[in-house]
């Protein structure tokens, strides 16, 4: 089995080098939106002192972690697959004697990110350049704690990608369907701002969701402004949604896939 | 004359193409309608947390982004759907029929796709830049309304013609798929005013990716933060923009020798 992972590696990474030139241009989406919301926030923030107790630099240190976490645990299943359901080149894949999504598009996921984040980490130390961030909060062991926060913020993202791609074999809309969860993590991810000061209600229902689990909880964890309990509380919620998420995806892969070769497609 | 009557053929062409997916314009509705109730929300995140944002009120921001869709309609309606039917034709050749026609190419280039519903969009925008205004008070002159609305067709002008070179320019590197990405990857700025960003973005979005200039610089009319030759000089290079779009369009073209040539 880990050989079969190694190679779909080899193969991935060198058909994401191919396209290095495109990654500058998909850098600077990345870029752009949590550099806006910093300079946004920290207007205010030195307009008055602090904004609902958070400083400049408490901005400053949330949105800089943020690019590199959302590089972590965001994915592009989507439009690594929905496409080849649509056009039917799914059949060859399927016919291998290995799962298409946990192999193949994983490693492709994870190439991506891999190749994405050897530019981004030059551009990250630029920006800290020229922001001057205050990074002295950070601690190892919050860092060491981070790292099985992201990759199950990772597993979770991964799999509502793979679930939403899946709605493919049954409607050609499932650009659409992506758009509406984007808009549920961007209001319920602290993407736009910390969680903290989103009005009191969606602050409470985002507790709940798999959303703030992707960003806001690993950039909090990592800045060390989580009492023990709500972190306790955290890894607890991301178990249970990465079961759920594995449910759900094995459910609607398996019918979809029943699906889609009764088509004949 | 000959061009506005081809316009009106397109546009029929284009209606009945998207009639034809009524289920998926009502969706595009309801998400473009879903992304503006996140808009407003976020605005009113930001101003309940503060009184100005950068000397800029609630009033003044909901123009803005009023301004900010007008732009996105046009990257959205024309812009996006037209370069990829562009870039499509480039590397299978058809390109060349669009050249043999008896119309300007650069026109048919522009409008061969008009993604209707989008005029839903500049509604909403409208609105939004009406009731923006109606709220930022009594101090808006006769001559800013006036300077802000030839801004606002200037800055999309700068827009459409730095579309046209980065088109062209696949006419001298054939692998140039990305040409518009530029564009895409900055919009977001453009709903914020470019003031409160650092120096260094500020410089991007007004000389590299002029988002600013179409999206900032017609509300700093509004405000009355523009003298009249700052006003002038922005027209101006609208329109010097346009010429120079052309004049890149029509050389490209000449080098172009065809796909399947």
């Amino acid at each position: 089995m880990l050989r079969i992972y190694r190679r779909m590696w080899q193969v991935n990474w060198f058909e994401q080098w191919q396209y290095r030139a495109n990654l500058l241009m998909y850098l600077l989406y990345w870029l752009v939106s949590p550099i806006v919301y910093l300079a946004v926030w920290t207007t205010v923030a030195n307009s008055q002192g602090s904004v609902g107790g958070l400083t400049a630099n408490d901005f400053i240190t949330y949105y800089l972690t943020l690019l590199i976490v959302d590089n972590l645990t965001s994915d592009i299943t989507i439009h690594l697959l929905a496409y080849k359901i649509r056009d039917g080149t799914l059949s060859g894949e399927l016919l291998k004697p290995v799962h298409p999504i946990l192999t193949n598009t994983l490693m492709n996921n994870l190439a991506f990110k891999a190749l994405t984040l050897l530019v981004l980490i030059p551009v990250w130390l630029g920006l800290c350049l020229l922001f001057r961030p205050d990074f002295s909060a950070v601690t190892i062991p919050a860092l060491l704690l981070a790292i099985p926060a992201v990759v199950l913020g990772f597993g979770i993202s991964f799999l509502f990608g793979a679930i939403i791609t899946c709605v493919a074999f049954w409607t050609t809309r499932v650009y659409s369907l992506n758009e509406f969860y984007y808009a549920l993590v961007v209001l319920f991810a602290g993407q736009f701002v910390p969680l903290d000061l989103m009005p009191p209600l969606i602050q409470r229902i985002a507790q709940y969701l798999p959303f703030q689990l992707l960003k806001y909880f690993p950039i909090q964890l990592i800045l060390g402004r989580l009492p023990p309990d709500a972190i306790v509380r955290n890894f607890a919620l991301a178990g249970l949604w990465f079961v759920a998420a594995v449910g759900l995806f094995l459910l609607v892969w398996r019918s979809g896939v029943k699906r889609f070769s009764a088509v004949g497609a | 004359m000959n061009n506005i009557r081809l316009l009106g053929t397109l546009i029929k062409i284009n209606i009945q193409q998207e009639l034809a997916y009524r289920a998926d314009t009502l969706i595009n509705i309801l998400l473009s309608l879903m992304w503006l109730g996140w808009e407003l929300l976020s605005l009113s995140i930001i101003f309940s947390n503060t009184a100005t944002l950068g000397g800029w009120g609630p009033g003044e921001l909901i123009a803005l982004l009023g301004v900010w869709r007008l732009v996105n309609t046009l990257m959205a309606a024309l812009i996006w759907p037209n370069t990829e039917k562009f870039n499509t034709s480039v590397r299978d050749g058809s390109l060349d029929y669009t050249l043999l026609q008896p119309a300007s190419s650069l026109f048919l280039i522009s409008f061969a796709r008009i993604v209707i519903w989008r005029v839903w969009d500049i509604a909403l925008a409208v609105v939004l830049i009406v009731v923006g205004i109606g709220m930022h008070g009594g101090a808006t002159t006769a001559a800013n309304l006036v300077a802000f609305l030839l801004l606002v067709a200037s800055g999309g002008l700068i827009i459409y013609s730095l579309w046209i070179v980065l088109m062209a320019c696949t006419f001298w590197f054939v692998k140039f798929d990305n040409n518009v990405t530029i564009l895409q990857a900055l919009m977001d700025s453009g709903r914020y005013p470019a003031t409160v960003y650092p120096p260094w973005l500020r410089l991007i979005v007004t000389f590299v990716v002029p988002i600013a200039v179409a999206t900032t610089v017609p509300m700093q009319a509004l405000r009355g933060d523009l003298r009249w030759w700052q006003v002038l000089l922005f027209l101006g290079v609208g329109l010097a923009s346009l010429l120079v779009a052309r004049l890149v369009w029509r050389a490209g073209v000449r080098q172009y020798s065809g796909a399947s040539a």
